[in-house]
């Protein structure tokens, strides 16, 4: 009892106001493939899935994503980093929402709506080579406002 | 042991709870002082006690207040504008912004409104921007009228309404923006539009609503500023529903995650019937692309095709006379003659960004767009050995050309000579190769801005910039020198008439002396992410009222004599330097504290050494470099003892030296 008081102190004194860490959530698990991924924005978590989860992944995948708008979308940005062993191998930014060329029927959305989209991401096919790779994404706005942060882990048998 | 435990807990939680309430009342934060706060995602439950009474903007989003009423923000009566979306708002009651006579915006976008009292929006005299976007209303009976008469514009986004219909009593005489952004509205009928007749010059959003018919004879007659169907599925509707409309801006343009019909030339005949200045479709593909899809065009001021798949415009166009802007961005174009530029002879905006296959430029391609004055060839893979004069052939009203992130680029000595009106010329990020002693911008004698940041430049090459009498401003960013060193000869002395010079991120290690001289205009100098130290500011010794950005160079002790030249200057950032903030810098620190209002972003601007003193801010540092009373003892004991000494060796000696004679 003693030491379950002890680490409920520890944790209350850690984690003033109840702590800002997003549990992790698994995209996928099957046919030689994990995706896992964990909100890095203290602020809100995210939900993301994909329709379909192989190694081989298909051309114009369908995702379904669901958050809080933090900021205006009238222009939206990725920023993609990918990570294995600890080596950087890319980094992309892609533009999804620009003033002058909205891809997508979301942008222009405003800050405080509930976002929800489901469809697809325009993505080319890929193979994905067996490993263990960090993917570090980041969606933000044109005055460089973060709205969507995500470390995500993804493991390739 | 139980009720131990508990009151344990509890006084755990109490703690926890106290240092949140503690730290968010401090936690808002000023933007501007006295006017302008921010107290986003602080789970706060009421307007904290710390915000002034002068507050004239208050971003409130993400908190906690279930019921507004009149005593809610009864405090801040110089509001204007007023953000509470997200703060699950269920109840405005009566009179709750009675006494804020000033507000102007309310922005209650993704609140749970259950209701809203009849008197719950009087009090502000000029009440002009409501947002009501995901709120869950879907009838505008919800709002109460009473005080609406100054509104301009009226957003209802993402929520559940299928007419646009305005009540009766709803006054719209104001009204400049009406907005619907995905709704469920599939039908307007002539009744809905005949609610909008009082709104004069009205932008009409109903973007992600799929209108599946218009009653004939529905906007006939009716004018609007910007009608926006965006992402209707089928445009012959849209078409066929507008005839004996007047619109200024019609936007039809889809999106990559719609389905959508391919626009046909039959369906651009229903333009014939309507007045339209400025058009755009993109996103959509086109199946029969003709000269006959351009006959009902042709009093189009403006047409934006962007990333319509298109790989060629026909030739053979007739009547495109007054399309003054055309927008071919995202597009599959190999050759720029491909877009046949002679159709539409009057442009003057011309933009071909982000082209998908590698642009050709050809030679005259454009050379009969004789009025052309801006034309953005960025971003498209455009390589070529030798620009750019028979490339853009004839362009003589050219002012603004951009051909930024394209492949290598050579240029010549007048590679502009066919556009000598240019103002602006962008060519970051493109790889120029220039031959020395080329000078490829000679005689561009208007040209003010050039962007030649990233460029890969031979900066050995003094004749660069030759040429450019009204040069203002110059990026050089990224473009590295012989040495990381600015000698007393180089390009920049063909420039005197700069106001703004950049040379961020060029490696820099020195500037000589003399370098700068001649450059007696600049106003604002960009030497920020450089390796700099203290004594290379000696090159600016001759400007005055200068800004000056040294941020992130290697200046740790900065020289006595370069003082003065400081203090001419008007703003200063050091900020990520590694300075020094020991006795060896005292000159400098002291000068620091006397100039403060210099500098830009304190914040920043933080010692490296003595490692006690690492990180603290430079305004936080007091230093003193006199004796202190201990050193003045031990230097006279050691001064006494030092003369002891001496006194007795020359005693010794003496004796020494008589007794040997």
């Amino acid at each position: 009892m003693q030491g379950l008081m002890a680490t409920l102190l520890v944790w209350a004194l850690l984690h003033p106001g109840g702590g800002n860490v997003w549990p992790t959530h698994t995209v996928c698990r099957n046919d030689g493939l994990e995706i896992l991924y964990q909100s890095c924005d203290p602020l809100q978590d995210f939900g993301f899935s994909i329709d379909q989860c192989s190694k081989q992944l298909k051309a114009n995948l369908n995702i379904r994503f669901g958050m809080i708008l933090r900021e205006d979308i009238k222009e939206l940005f990725l920023e993609a980093a990918l990570i294995s062993k600890g080596v950087s191998i890319f980094t992309l930014s892609y533009p999804i929402c620009e003033s002058d060329h909205p891809k997508f029927s979301f942008c222009g959305r405003r800050k405080g709506e509930q976002f929800y989209y489901s469809g697809p991401v325009n993505n080319a096919e890929l193979e994905i080579p067996k490993g263990e790779y960090e993917v570090l994404l980041k969606l933000y706005n044109e005055r460089r406002s973060i709205l969507a942060c995500a470390n995500a882990t993804v493991i390739c048998y | 042991m139980a009720p131990a435990v508990s009151c344990l807990l509890l006084a755990v939680l109490f703690a926890a709870a106290c240092r949140v309430i503690i730290s968010s009342d401090q936690m808002c934060t000023e933007k501007e002082v006295n006017k302008t706060y921010n107290c986003e995602y602080l789970g706060l439950r009421e307007i904290p006690d710390t915000l002034p009474s002068t507050t004239e903007n208050l971003e409130f989003s993400f908190n906690f207040l279930p019921t507004i009423q009149n005593t809610t923000f009864s405090r801040l009566i110089n509001l204007i504008f007023l953000d509470v979306a997200r703060c699950q708002i269920n109840w405005l009651h009566e009179d709750t912004f009675q006494s804020h006579h000033q507000l102007n915006t309310i922005i209650l976008t993704g609140n749970p409104l259950i209701f809203m009292a009849e008197t719950s929006l009087n009090g502000p005299k000029f009440l002009k921007h409501l947002f009501f976007i995901q709120t869950g209303i879907s009838n505008l009976e919800f709002i109460p009228v009473h005080n609406l008469e100054n509104l301009e514009s009226l957003y209802l986004g993402s929520n559940h309404f299928t007419s646009i219909e305005l009540p009766t009593s709803f006054p719209s005489q104001n009204l400049k923006v009406l907005d619907f952004q995905n709704n469920a509205i599939h039908y307007l009928t002539k009744n809905n539009l005949d609610s909008l007749k009082k709104a004069t010059n009205l932008s009409l959003n109903l973007i992600g609503n799929d209108i599946k018919g218009i009653e004939p004879g529905a906007f006939h007659l009716k004018s609007f500023q910007t009608l926006n169907f965006g992402g209707t599925f089928n445009l012959s509707v849209i078409f066929k529903g507008l005839q004996n409309s007047t619109i200024q801006s019609l936007w039809l343009g889809t999106f990559e995650d719609l389905e959508d019909q391919d626009i046909t030339s039959a369906m651009l005949q229903g333009l014939c019937n309507m007045s339209v200045e400025s058009i755009n479709l993109q996103n959509h593909y086109f199946s029969d692309i003709s000269p006959a899809s351009f006959e009902c065009l042709t009093q189009l001021q403006e047409l934006d095709l962007t990333a319509t798949h298109l790989q060629d415009l026909p030739s053979g166009i007739e009547g495109m006379n007054s399309l003054k802007k055309l927008v071919l961005n995202v597009n599959k174009f190999h050759q720029l003659c491909q877009i046949n530029a002679a159709n539409f002879p009057s442009l003057t905006h011309l933009y071909i960004k982000g082209n998908k296959n590698k642009l050709d430029l050809g030679a005259g391609c454009l050379e009969r767009l004789e009025n052309l004055q801006n034309l953005d060839l960025s971003h498209s893979y455009i390589e070529d050995s030798d620009c750019c004069n028979l490339q853009f052939r004839n362009l003589s009203h050219l002012r603004y050309l951009n051909l930024s992130y394209n492949k290598p680029l050579g240029l010549q000595s007048q590679a502009f000579r066919e556009s000598p009106r240019l103002e602006l010329l962008d060519l970051a990020v493109t790889h120029l190769r220039v031959s020395v002693p080329q000078s490829p911008f000679q005689n561009l004698h208007f040209l003010q801005i050039l962007n030649l940041s990233y460029c890969l430049l031979d900066t050995s090459n003094p004749h660069l910039l030759a040429g450019l009498p009204d040069l203002r401003l110059l990026n050089l960013q990224g473009n590295h020198f012989k040495d990381g060193n600015i000698p007393k000869t180089n390009l920049l002395q063909t420039v005197g008439s700069l106001e703004i010079l950049i040379l961020a991120y060029c490696n820099l290690l020195s500037i000589d002396q003399q370098a700068f001289q001649g450059l007696e205009k600049l106003l604002h100098v960009d030497l920020s992410y450089n390796n700099l130290t203290g004594n290379s500011i000696s090159a600016l010794h001759h400007f005055k009222g200068t800004y000056l950005n040294l941020a992130a160079n290697s200046i740790s002790i900065m020289p006595l004599h370069v003082l003065p030249t400081l203090s001419q200057q008007s703003i200063i950032n050091l900020n990520y330097n590694p300075l020094d903030c020991t006795c060896s810098n005292i000159h400098f620190l002291k000068w620091f504290k006397e100039n403060l209002q210099k500098f830009e972003d304190l914040e920043e601007m933080v010692c490296a050494t003595p490692p006690t003193l690492k990180g603290v801010k430079l305004c936080d540092v007091k230093l003193s470099c006199r004796i202190t009373a201990v050193g003045i003892f031990f230097i006279v004991v050691f001064l006494f003892l030092f003369s002891i000494l001496f006194i007795l060796s020359v005693k010794f000696f003496l004796r020494w030296k008589y007794q040997h004679i």
